[in-house]
Formats: C-alpha cells, structure tokens, sequence
C-alpha cells in the first residue's frame, strides 16, 4: 500500500448530501478524500449510506448537493469519466447465465476498451493469478458464489483503472482463494490503485487498509487510520476464549460476541479477568484463551453499536 | 467505430450469456407459431386463402410481439431488478448501444420463427407469398418498434412482477382481441379503436403489405407509425437509463 499522504487526492467528496424522492435521507454531509495508491475502507451496518455513497461515485445516481471529483474532475457533472476510470466490483451475485467465467473476464477487458489480443492475454492473466484455471469454461449460472465473486472481482480489474471500488470483495470465497484476494489488492494498492472497499468483514479488512470510514445513519461517524480509530477503546482489551463448559462470564465482560467466546473489558480489570480465566481453567471449563489489544470489530462496534445502546437505554 | 466495436462486443456477450436459452427460445417461438399456423385452422374449416394469408402474417408478427414485447420486457426488468443492468451502466459503454443490443436479442431470436412461419404456411396452406421490397424495413421496424415499448416498459415499470403481469396481458390482448389475428372488421368499435394506439396493429399490417396482396392495408401508414413508435420508445427508454436517480 503506497500511501502517498502528501498528493493530491484521487478521489474527493465534500459535503455530499442525497435525499431520495421519498424524503430518506440516505447520505448526510459525507466528506473524504482517498489519496493515491491509498485502500480506504467504508464500514458500516446496513442502511448506513454505503452503498448510496459508491453508486453517486459510479455516476449512477446525482447528488442532492456536494461535490464529488476524481482526479480534480467533476464527477457529477460528468459521470462518463467516472465510467471510463473506475473498475466496479458490485455486492450483488447477478445472474449471467451462461457466460463462462474466462468470457466474462474478456469482456470486461473489451468493454473497458482493451484490444482484443490484450483483453485476451488479461484473461489468461487474471485466470492464473486467481487459480481459476478449473473453471475458466464454467458458466456463471452453474457456478459457486465463490467462482462468481472471484469472477466478479477479475472483472473488475480486467483494465488498469484510476480508482477500484470493492464492494464486499470476499464474500463466499474460501479462505485460500480470499488470500489470495487480498494480496491482489494490496500488489495493486502498491502500483498505484486507489482502493475504496466496502466491506463488513472487518477483521481480514484490518491488514489491508490504510485509513477506514465507519458509517452511520448516512454520516461518517468515525475515520482515520485502524490504529488511530483504536484509541476509542484503548481503555479496553479484547478477551478470545473457548469454553468447554457452562460459565457465568465474569461481571467486568461485555459481551461481543458471547457465541464465540468474545468479550471486552476494562483494562483495569485485568487482574480480576485474569484470576477469573485461572479459576475456570482450573475447574475444567476453559480449554483457550488469548487477550489482546481490539479489533477493527471491536472499533466498529464502539462507534456505531455502542452508541446506539445507549440512545435506546436514554 | 468505437461505438461499433461495443455494440458488437455487448450482442456477442448477450449471445454468449444466453447460449443455450436462444436456441430454445427460437426453437419454442418455431414450434409455438407453427403451432397456431396449423391450430387456429382447425377452428375455421374450408379456410379461404385470404384467410390463412391473414392468419400466416398475423401468427408471423405474433412472434415478434412474444419476443419484444413480453420475453424482452420481463428479462430486463429482472437485469433492473437484480442489479446487472447497473453493473452494464457502470461500464464505460454507450447506453443506448447497450439498449441496442438488446433489441438485437429480439430479431435473432424472432426471425427464425417469421422465417419458418411463412414458409410453413405456404405449403401448408398452399399460398404463394410475394415478397414486396419494402419487407426488410417492415421487419426491422417490426423488432424496433415492439422491442422498443418492451424496453419502455420494462425501463418505466418499476416491479418486475407487475411487468410480468402487463406482458400476458399484452400477449392475451393481441392474440384475441386486436387485428393481428383477427380482421379489424370483425372487433367491436372499442378494440377497432384501442387497436389503433397498439403498435401490433401496424406491424401486422406491415407485414400482410409487403406479403401479400391482401386489401385493406396501408404500408405507408405502417411505416410512418412503426417508426413514431420506434423513436419515441427507445427516445424515452434512452432517457430514463440516463437518468440518474
């Protein structure tokens, strides 16, 4: 990821307001700025403007008001060069029927404007770098959501393009191939593409980001780098535990996900933690358990879960 | 050349999605019509040649009508509904060449049944057909007016359920009560006059001038509103697939 704090931005939005003709208000003052070779993460739970947000910056839909440019031009006024500049991956698994996976790679390439030999040679590419070799001549139809998203996703980045805009890029893709995902995203951000990733899956995301906007209610609620936005629970540590038992968690655990074994709690409360964990270990009803700084969940969740507990508690 | 280029790139990429649904639709639009050729005869015995002329032209047409106007419709309504269509808009590709190509889907998939209609009632019927110059624009207009309401439609009409309910509307309306299979003359003065505003009407007028030599039609007419219904369609389809929410 070549983070080139000091140039120009790529893409830049200010004060970007969209109200639907139904009076939602879908994106509330949204102001950023992804800088080259920069991956940008939007975070968010659903409904929160993300996917309002991407479509304004595709030039599907117009802004209420605000601007939005890339590479100082006027995306709004002229969505053409967003078209001719962004590759899209969209979140939805739409149905191509019975294009093979290697043709839909190729026309990608060839709608985008690449030769017929180039577009050709991509596919062959982008086929062997995301081991989709075995199933270059399935169709998208009988694929799994897997080959299609990675289908999707090679789509996306059949032609050099200014910005790439990831929605949910690893969704039902199995983890080996999700690796490989990632570093193909990270080889890209270190050629110079500037990424802007919507996704939900905050901990595989955490690696690869360089800064992340955390949405809520059509406003950026947080943003900054993962490790800046860890400040918000810097006064927490993250507790990863597998029960082998029934255990009442001790009352300093706040529940992130009790299903899983995860929990917070105050770092003041480590030794009572800690004695608590040696007392259920001892009584055979704890076979792990790992503390840590948080997570990008854990971020998450302090800045939009936690602050709506406490509006419905008021 | 450009725009060529991707008009020839977006049909190949349609062709190659549908590769094995186009042949079965072609084959089901052959089967359905020389289903109707040799069906609607049992119902009419002693039929004259005028009237099997009319009723080869009428089930001609029809099978434009079934892949324009409701199989067109109902498959870009469901690309509106499950996302592609916006994925295609986030391509830098022409818009219209993108409806376009579309439209293209419905005289690859029709022409064969046209085709294969008229020759089927010829023998069947024992008509001779004499083709009128003017019969390749007649079908051009035929795919560029049908296709295009279809496209309107499915541009304008919000849910796909709802576009799947105007499309058998339309399929039942022109089968029995407008002139594509029925003489005008033979319609009570309310469907006389809705069949006036129905593109179907002309397209299978079109068809029956430049076939046969059947009286009553009025090519000219034809041609003019065919192509009122063609511009004014893909104008207002093209016009909502730009605008941007």
């Amino acid at each position: 990821m070549a983070l080139n704090a000091g140039a120009e931005p790529v893409l830049e939005i200010e004060n970007l307001v969209k109200r639907y003709r139904n009076g939602t208000l879908a994106n509330d003052g949204i102001s950023l700025a992804l800088r080259p070779g920069e991956t940008y993460g939007l975070l968010g739970p659903n409904g929160a403007g993300k996917t309002t947000l991407v479509r304004q910056v595709l030039g599907v839909l117009r802004p209420t008001s605000g601007s939005i440019t890339l590479d100082g031009r006027d995306l709004i006024s002229d969505p053409g060069f967003a078209r001719q500049s962004i590759g899209f991956l969209p979140q939805g698994q739409f149905d191509l029927q019975s294009l093979r996976v290697a043709e839909l790679i190729e026309y990608a390439a060839r709608l985008r404007g690449a030769s017929r030999a180039d577009a050709a040679r991509r596919r062959d590419d982008l086929v062997a770098m995301l081991d989709l070799g075995e199933f270059r001549n399935t169709s998208m139809h009988s694929a799994s959501g897997g080959v299609r998203r990675l289908a999707g996703f090679a789509a996306a980045i059949a032609t050099p393009c200014r910005l790439l805009v990831l929605d949910e890029p690893t969704n039902d893709i199995d983890p080996i191939r999700r690796q490989v995902v990632w570093n193909t995203i990270a080889e890209l951000g270190r050629q110079g593409a500037t990424v802007l990733l919507v996704t939900h899956n905050l901990a595989e995301a955490e690696r690869f980001i360089d800064r992340l906007a955390i949405m809520d209610g059509g406003r950026i609620v947080r943003e900054g780098t993962p490790a800046s936005l860890r400040t918000l629970v810097t006064e927490r540590l993250r507790l990863e535990m597998t029960l082998t038992g029934a255990v009442t968690p001790h009352p300093a655990l706040l529940a992130e996900n009790a299903d899983e074994g995860i929990y917070l709690f105050e770092q003041r409360d480590l030794m009572a933690i800690s004695g608590w964990l040696n007392a259920a270990r001892e009584a055979g009803l704890l076979a792990d358990f790992r503390i840590g700084p948080p997570s990008l969940d854990d971020i998450y969740t302090a800045a939009v879960a936690r602050p709506r507990e406490l509006e419905a508690a008021s | 050349m450009k725009a060529i280029r991707q008009y020839y790139d977006l049909v190949a990429m349609q062709m190659n999605s549908m590769r094995g649904d186009n042949v079965f639709i072609a084959i089901l639009q052959v089967a359905l019509s020389l289903g109707l050729v040799v069906g609607m005869g049992y119902l009419i015995p002693n039929i004259s040649k005028p009237t099997a002329m009319f009723l080869v032209t009428g089930t001609a047409t029809q099978a434009f009508v079934t892949t324009g106007l409701v199989m067109l419709p109902q498959m870009l309504s469901q690309a509106k509904a499950d996302g592609r269509l916006e994925y295609f808009l986030t391509l830098p590709i022409s818009r219209e060449g993108y409806l376009l190509s579309q439209i293209t889907m419905v005289a690859i998939t029709s022409f064969p049944a046209v085709f294969f209609t008229v020759i089927f009632g010829a023998w069947h019927y024992d008509l001779s057909f004499s083709v009128n110059p003017g019969f390749a624009l007649v079908m051009v207009l035929c795919v560029l007016s049908l296709a295009g309401v279809g496209v309107a439609m499915a541009m304008y009409i919000r849910e796909p359920t709802v576009v799947n309910a105007v499309t058998q509307l339309i399929i039942f309306y022109v089968l029995f009560f407008s002139p594509v299979l029925l003489p005008a003359a033979q319609l009570p003065p309310a469907l006389q006059f809705t069949s006036k505003l129905a593109p179907p009407t002309y397209a299978a007028d079109g068809v029956r001038a430049t076939l046969t030599d059947l009286p009553g039609t009025n090519l000219g007419k034809d041609l003019v509103l065919m192509s009122g219904f063609a511009a004014g369609s893909i104008a207002l389809s093209a016009f909502a697939i730009r605008r941007r929410g």
